[in-house]
């Protein structure tokens, strides 16, 4: 796919499509991560991944996003 | 502040930012000190339970959630929804030690509840004979 280098104020820019970033579920203010290849003289786009630390267990995180969305109508209420 | 209370306020600090992002909130912490208050126990104790750590006794239980849900709703730690923030947290606590409680009377009671008449010590209470 060709992209064309543009202006962007006194910066340069390139337009990403909207197929490449539906697919990728990037909206805006999403953060991206930018890596370039010197050598290879290529730039790769990636999703930024975020890790949890250590010291958490990603099971009691997920437990309690579970919990939000099993009882959502009941906690939607709660501080109105 | 210990290790384990760092932890927790993050952990609470996860939780109030999945609220407000599913809840449309405002995010962020309003007042940091009201939250240290939340988890730090009298005697160095801390908010354990929050973490799952498993406690030797259900009194001990009851007297962490009576002081946190007096201080994360007297001290209002968070920009929004502190109530559901409560509420979520007690939700996946009582899961979690596999209490039998009634979901709709704790969520009336964190709605209802008025901390300049009723203590940690009356929340307990209230856990205590509602939640087995």
């Amino acid at each position: 796919m060709k992209r064309k280098i543009i202006r962007v104020g006194s910066s340069k820019g390139v337009l990403l499509p909207r197929e490449v970033t539906k697919a990728m579920n990037w909206d805006f203010g999403a953060e991206i991560e930018l890596t370039i290849d010197e050598e290879k003289r290529d730039v790769l786009l990636k999703t930024l991944k975020v890790s949890v630390p250590d010291e958490y267990e990603i099971d009691h995180l997920r437990q309690i996003e579970e919990t939000m969305n099993d009882y959502a109508d009941l906690l939607g209420g709660t501080d109105d | 502040m210990t290790e384990s209370q760092i932890r927790q306020i993050k952990f609470l600090s996860y939780v109030n930012w999945l609220v407000t992002e599913k809840f449309n909130g405002d995010q962020g912490i309003r007042d940091l000190n009201a939250l240290k208050t939340v988890v730090s126990l009298p005697g160095n104790g801390t908010l354990s339970c929050v973490l799952g750590e498993r406690l030797s006794n259900r009194k001990d239980l009851y007297a962490q959630l009576g002081w946190f849900v007096y201080y994360a709703i007297e001290g209002e730690p968070f920009n929004s929804k502190n109530r559901t923030t409560v509420l979520l947290v007690l939700l996946w606590v009582l899961k979690y030690y596999r209490l039998e409680f009634d979901a709709d009377e704790i969520a009336g009671f964190i709605k209802s509840l008025d901390p300049l008449k009723h203590g940690n010590s009356d929340i307990s209470l209230w856990f205590s004979s509602h939640c087995s």
